[in-house]
Order: structure tokens, then sequence, then C-alpha cells
């Protein structure tokens, strides 16, 4: 292969972690903006989105009707976490945090209760390579990418668009003042969750027909997404793309030049430098609500 | 007036003294079972218990006293670990030198991550202490032969005092033990001192503490460094303990589990990370939980915790019992109600 | 009589917002001065560029002759200066005296000689002695009020800046206040009120400064100043 053949393949390796990466980072970016909850637990709802796209597929589902269960499956188990738990922190953002902590831990051995620690993969639901001009194309690969585009699009589109769109963006601004101007904050913040939820969903169904995930999947790609929320400013969409494709990149091309073995520093210590340097993220974001404190 | 105040400083002397000896008649108690001939894995369990225990009460001077919550606690006790093994290994120092460099080794650790970390403020500093854990982690397993990469590194050094083998596990229970007490005493004087109260006045308000004088970025990172000496030490002895450690142990998610454990326990009362560390170790064993099962008792445990005892496990109860003493539950807690609503 | 504070041209911009435009201003040894202004005036500002909150445009503060411009918040205390502010006035969640004790624990070298040794003999000044041993959180807000004053005090400052003392307070409160504040210079402790509240500025400062626009339109005796002309026009309709 031409050096510029790999190149291009690299890009594409990179686009499609990219698009996994950022459909967490969105979520954890919106929740943080509206809440000031860290959810580290928003990992293991990915992980959870594979295995139900695993338990459908394996029960003999196909893969698009096994989609949609693993985002359904998801978002209702963000309605219902925010409605019995978070809600009740929101006034305390840091016992939030906590919270998603001790979820991650039941969420994570529940599932390994059931199903196994052991690696769990599907049959890939599209098995077409492309070759143009020497360049491999996994036709598996442009499907999530392709899929993510048009999530994330609709997603702007609601969010830039539409009366609530711009009543949440009001609210991840400023939630005292929105409030003040009568936007029902609360139900937004029950709809972010599910969103956010969902998303993760769709990123594990996703995930898990590129590689095969644990039950400790979701640790490292939370972090991930953390750190591309974080690069991007919290609070700010926008910025959580561009964060997610830099970074996917990034991981790609260390990963297709030999340097696997530190693809996951790259993203921590990109985050550590970004917050040193610009606390607010490159693309500027909120700090998040004011604490209650 | 001056009668009145020497009486006001004695009289809280006394109180803070009172404080403590609950803790000290419990450790010597747990000093006693070796009289009982437990079994071996019963000391073992104990002895990792009490290391963790030495760490929680650094991070109870952290999380309990100044509000910050670290989540790469772990990666200071790797430090401390990494560096007793190194320094056995190539320069021959031994288990009591080692235990002020791995001390010293965590501390500047916990500087260089406190410093840029503590100044990208309270939201953000869990994410990074977090991010470095991992990078530690990974920084560990990719070390290759210096830090033995994935599989970690063995540290086979005799552990002595005055001459008598220590390695034993009934004298090393007794020495952990003596570490634990150690640990609680200091973290009892840091609490009583007008350093402890410097650190809660950052945590109940930076700004107001910042018009008072205290230099609140400063006093931070000292407790996030103060907690790593803590960590350093416990780092020595789980290495000596365990004769082999491996990056995995110190990543992100032991972190969790120590964050965990003084949560449980209750991070601002000196009784604390005694039974956090104690509860988490010996439930499983009492409850004949496997592994999984007992992990999920611990989430479930933390976020009952949360929601429901916001000062731990050992402060609710501290809190009902003087409820039930008093006889008059109900006037505390719309004082305490009160105190929310206003805040 | 030497001033204890000078201001001179001091500025703030906020984005492309100017908030103060180069006011001047002094503060002299042993007196009670008032600042007024209505909201967004660039009284806040004011009070946070010189307490370090935020960092001046421009512009120098000395204070008893030494540059403070810029100072962080801590070395502005440790320096001698005092402040207290509208909403933090106490850490809710400790006790009492373990608030007054904490705030006397980080005098620096421009603290000056204590008036009151001991905390109980603060907390007696500002006629809290009856809940030492309580919650700082439980207290009912008049009281929070003092306690601020107190923990401010407790710093042994030499100038003492009040960011609306009085607001939420009832008028017995308000009395109890004034009758405080007025010993201060007293004790070798001189004070700046920043309030819009004219009534509480008549009954406590012989000179008064008004900032309109993030500039001072007027500075001389209250008499003088409230019948100001261009001072009545901003206030018209005000709080007058």
């Amino acid at each position: 292969m031409r050096a510029v053949d790999i190149f291009i393949q690299q890009i594409l390796n990179g686009l499609s972690i990219a698009s996994v990466i950022t459909l967490i980072a969105i979520g954890v970016t919106l929740i943080f903006g509206l809440t000031g909850i860290i959810n580290f637990a928003h990992g293991e709802f990915l992980m959870i989105g594979g295995i139900v796209t695993w338990l459908a597929v394996s029960a003999g589902l196909g893969f698009p009707l096994a989609v949609v269960l693993a985002i359904l499956a998801v978002g209702l188990m963000g309605y219902i976490l925010e409605r019995g738990l978070f809600r009740f922190t929101l006034e305390r953002p840091t016992n939030g945090f906590i919270v998603s902590l001790g979820l991650i831990v039941v969420l994570q051995h529940v599932v390994v209760l059931f199903w196994n620690p052991n690696q769990k993969s599907i049959p890939r639901p599209l098995t077409t390579v492309w070759e143009v001009g020497g360049v491999r194309i996994a036709s598996v690969r442009v499907m999530v990418i392709a899929i993510t585009i048009a999530v994330v699009a609709l997603s702007f589109r609601m969010i830039t668009a539409s009366r609530y769109g711009r009543a949440l963006r009001a609210s991840v601004e400023d939630r005292d003042t929105a409030a003040l101007m009568g936007i029902p904050v609360r139900r937004y913040i029950t709809g972010v969750f599910v969103l956010g939820s969902a998303l993760a969903g769709l990123g594990g169904a996703l995930l898990i027909a590129l590689f095969p995930i644990t039950p400790f999947t979701g640790g490292t790609m939370v972090m991930k997404g953390f750190a591309v929320a974080l690069i991007g400013g919290l609070g700010n969409i926008y910025g959580a793309v561009a964060a997610g494709l830099i970074l996917g990149i990034v991981e790609g091309f260390s990963a297709g030049y030999g340097f696997s073995q530190w693809t996951d520093a790259y993203s921590f210590a990109l985050m550590i430098l970004v917050l040193i340097v610009r606390p607010h993220g490159l693309f500027g974001g909120t700090s998040g609500p004011r604490m209650a404190s | 007036m001056k009668d009145g105040l020497h009486q006001d400083r004695a009289g809280s002397t006394f109180k803070a003294l009172r404080s403590l000896l609950p803790v000290l008649v419990i450790l010597a108690l747990i000093a006693l079972v070796p009289l009982f001939s437990p079994s071996n894995r019963f000391l073992s369990l104990a002895i990792s218990a009490g290391i963790n225990v030495i760490a929680l009460y650094g991070l109870s001077v952290l999380f309990g006293q100044t509000g910050i919550l670290s989540m790469g606690h772990a990666a200071l006790v790797g430090v401390g670990a990494y560096a007793a093994a190194i320094l056995a290994r190539d320069f021959g120092v031994g288990f009591w030198a080692a235990l002020p460099a791995a001390a010293l080794a965590s501390a500047a650790f916990a500087m260089i991550v406190g410093i840029p970390s503590l100044r990208v403020g309270g939201h953000h500093f869990v994410i990074m202490t977090f991010a470095f854990g991992q990078l530690l982690a990974i920084v560990l397993t990719n070390g290759g032969d210096y830090t033995g990469a994935a599989t970690g590194l063995d540290l086979a050094g005799p552990v002595t005092l005055f001459g008598a083998d220590m390695s034993d596990l009934t004298r090393y229970y007794l020495m952990v033990v003596a570490f634990v007490t150690a640990a609680a005493v200091a973290s009892w004087a840091i609490i009583n001192s007008s350093y402890g109260r410097t650190l809660r006045a950052i945590r109940e308000n930076e700004k107001l503490a910042a018009s008072l004088g205290i230099n609140v970025g400063r006093h931070k990172i000292g407790a996030f460094v103060v907690s790593g000496v803590f960590a350093g030490i416990s780092g020595v002895l789980l290495a000596y303990f365990l004769g082999h450690i491996s990056p995995s142990q110190f990543s992100s998610f032991p972190s969790i589990y120590l964050a965990l454990m003084v949560m449980i326990g209750g991070a601002r009362l000196i009784e604390g990370p005694l039974a956090g560390g104690i509860l988490v170790a010996f439930l499983p064993e009492v409850l004949n939980l496997d592994p999984v099962q007992s992990r999920i008792v611990y989430g479930v445990c933390l976020i009952a915790v949360i929601m429901l005892l916001p000062d731990g496990l050992i402060g609710g109860i501290v809190r009902a019992l003087r409820a039930v003493l008093s006889g008059k539950p109900k006037q505390e807690t719309e004082q305490r109600n009160a105190a929310e609503a206003r805040r | 009589m030497s001033p204890i504070l000078a201001i001179s041209g001091l500025s703030k911009q906020f984005g492309g917002v100017t908030a103060l435009a180069g006011v001047d201003l002094t503060i002299e040894e042993g007196e009670i001065l008032g600042v007024v202004g209505p909201n967004g005036s660039g009284k806040t500002t004011l009070f946070n560029v010189v307490t370090g909150v935020h960092r001046p445009s421009g512009g120098t503060v000395l204070f008893r002759g030494h540059d403070i411009t810029g100072l962080k918040p801590h070395a502005i205390s440790r320096a001698g200066i005092g402040y207290t502010f509208q909403q933090a006035m106490a850490f809710a969640g400790l006790g009492v005296l373990e608030n007054v004790r904490i705030a006397g624990e980080h005098v620096g070298t421009g603290g000056t000689a204590n008036p009151w040794p001991t905390p109980q003999a603060l907390l007696d000044f500002v006629g809290l002695s009856a809940v030492t041993n309580e919650k700082a959180g439980v207290l009912p807000f008049g009281s929070l009020r003092l306690l601020g004053l107190a923990l401010a005090l407790a710093t042994r400052p030499s100038l003492l800046l009040l960011d609306e003392p009085a607001a939420g307070l009832n008028d017995r409160e308000t009395t109890a206040l004034v009758g405080l504040v007025r010993q201060l210079p007293g004790h070798g402790i001189s004070v700046c009120v920043i309030d819009h509240d004219m009534k509480l500025m008549q009954m406590l400062c012989r000179r008064l400064a008004v900032l309109d626009f993030g500039s001072k339109i007027a500075d001389g005796p209250t008499e003088t100043v409230l019948a100001d002309p261009k001072v009545l026009e901003v206030y018209l309709g005000g709080d007058l």
C-alpha cells in the first residue's frame, strides 16, 4: 500500500472511533451543561447499549432492530435513573457525581453477574469491503460514520432550529434565568438525560458493530467522552463534535503508525493540557451551573 | 475574660481528645485480635483493609475537611508502592528508609497533579485527578523493564523492626494496626488544629475564606499533598505486604473504591475511614458474597448513603443516636432543614 | 490627616463594557465614607477591584502609601483591609465560635492592635455572645450579618469595606448595625460603606461619594452632596 492509502485508511478508522466518542460526548456535554452533574456512568450506558444489541442479535433479531432496541432500552434507563436518582442531586452536583460512581460499579457487575465478564461480539452487520484505488474501505465503518453524521445533524437541527432547542440552550446558558422566563427546566433536564442516554445506547450499538466489548468497556470510553466534552468546552455541542473528530483522528493515526499502546493516553494528556491552557475548552463553554454551596 | 478563654481552650481540647478516644479503643481491641488465633485469610483481609484505611485517613483530610474529591487517589498509593519497589531494586533501600522516600514521592506527585488540577477549578478537579490516575496506569504499563510493564514489579525485601522479622502475618498485622493508629492520630491532629479549621473554611466557602486572609489555592494544594503523604505510606505497606505490584492495582477503578470507602464510612468523622475500610473489606465475608455480588452491594450502598445519609454511615448512626439520646430528634431535623433551606 | 486609602484613575472594562471609568477616591483615616450610586453605577465593581476579586484595567490603589493594586483577595485582607460580602456572610456548616476563630488565624502584617483580644470579646461586641455554641447556619439572617461583620473585624483591619451591610435587615437590626459601625473609628478602624440606601448612608456617613456610569459625579459632606442637582438627577424617582 502506498503511504497515502494508509493515511486515508487511518483517517477512516479514526473517524469511526470518533463517531462513537462524539455520541457519548454530546450526552455528557448537554447533561453537564444543564445540571452540572458529572455523570461518569454515561460510559456504562454505552456499554449497556452494546450488551442489548448483542442480546438482540444473539436472539436472532436483525442489526437495525437491535439498534432501535438499544436506543429505547438505554433511553428508558436514563429516564428511570434521572427520575429515581439524579433528580434529587440537582442542588448538589457533587452528589450526582458520586451517585454515578456507584452506578458504574452496579451496572458493570450486574452485567457480569448475568452475562459473565468475557468479550462479546456480534457478526459484522455489513461485511462488504470496498477497494477504491488501493484503499480498503470497510462498509461497516462507513455505516457507523454515516449514522453518526445523520444523528448529530438531526440533534443540531433540533437544538438550533426549534423552539425547544432555543429554550434548551437558554437553560444550559443560565438555568435560573431560564426558569424565571417560564421554561420548564426540570422537564428539560429529564429530556436531556433521556436524549443523552439514547445517544449513548446508539453509540454502544455502533461500537459493538466495530469491536468486541466487555462489561468494562464503558470506563475508558466515558473518559474519552469527557475528554472530548472538556476539550470542546462543557455545554458546547459544536465543540464536542469538533473535539471528537480531532481525538478520533489522532487515535486512528497513533494506532495505524505503531503506537497503539499509547492510544488511550492521548485523550487524557490532551484533556489535561487543554484544561491547563484554556480551562473553558478550545471552543469555549460554560463552567456549569453555579454550585449550590 | 482571660480565665474564660483558658477554660474554653481546655474545654475544647478535652472535647477534641474525647473524639479521638473511641477510635483508640477500637484500634486497641483490633490489636488484640491475634490472641484469638484468627485464620491467615482473616489476617490478610485485615491487613489489606488497614492499608486502605491509612490512605483513607489522607483522603478524609482532603474530602472531609477541605471538600475536594480526588478520583485518582489509588495513583498516589501506586506512586508510593512503585517508589518502594524501585528503590529496593536499584538502590537496595529497605522498608523503613522507603517510607519517608515514598511519602515524599507521592506528595511530590500530588503537587504535580494538584497545581494544574486545582487551577482549573472545582468542577474539573475531579476529572483531572481521574485522568492523571489513568495516565499513570498507562505510563506504568508502557514503562518497559523499568516499571515491569503490565506484569509489574516484585519486591522481596524483608521487613525488620529492632532485629525482629516483621514479615510474619501476625507481626505485619500488628505493625499495620500501629500505622493505622498513627494515621488516625495524625488526621485527628490536623482536624483539631488551626490548619484543620482553615481547610474547613475553604470547604464551607472559598470566597469568604479568601476574604479572611486564607490563601485558598495554596491550602488546597497543601491538603492534596498531605493526603499524598498518607497515600505514599499506604503504598509502601502494600508493596511489602503483597511482594508484587502491577499497574492495574492503581488505575482509576481502585480509586473509585477508595472514594467509595471513605464515603460509606463518612469523611468528616474520625471514625469514618476506619469504619469504611473495615466494612468494605469484611462485608462480603460476613454476607458470604462472591466478589461480583459484593461489588454490586458496595455500589448500592454508596448510592444509598449519598441519597439518604450525606454524612456517611457512621455519621448517620451518630446523628440517629444523638437524636434518640437527647429525645428531641424533631427539633434537630427542623433546625437542619431550616439551615438547608436557607442555603 | 493622610488618606488611608487612595484610589486614582481606577478603571475596569468587561469585554467592551466600561464598568469603572477612571475613578479617584480617597478614604481618610478615621472616617466613615459612603459610596452611593444606582444599580449598575460601578459600586460593586469598585468593591471587587479594590478587594482583588477583579484585576483593574488601569489605575492604582494605595493603602497607607503602599501599592496594593491587583493583589489577590487574601493578600488584601492580610494587608489590613477587612471586607464583607452581601451574600457570603459566614461559614454556615461551622460553629459561631469556630467561625470567628478561623477569621482571627490569618492576620497578616497589616493587622492593627486588637481591640477584641478573644473571639468571645468580639462576639460580645457584636452582640452574639448568646449564640457562641450554635452552628452559624441556624442563625437568623440579622445575626448572620452581624457574624459576617465580626469575621471581618477578626482579621484586625485598619480599613473596613462593607458592601450593602444592611441589605435584608429590618429597622431594629439596621439601627443596631449602625450603632456598631459608628464605634469602629474609635477603635482605629476607618470604614467605607457601599450602598444605595440613602437613609442608611445619612445615618452613618459624614462624607459621601456618588458614582454613576462608572464615574464619580460628586464627593463631599453628606448634606452638600445630597443637595447637588447632579445627584438629585441621578436619584430622581429613585431611593431618595
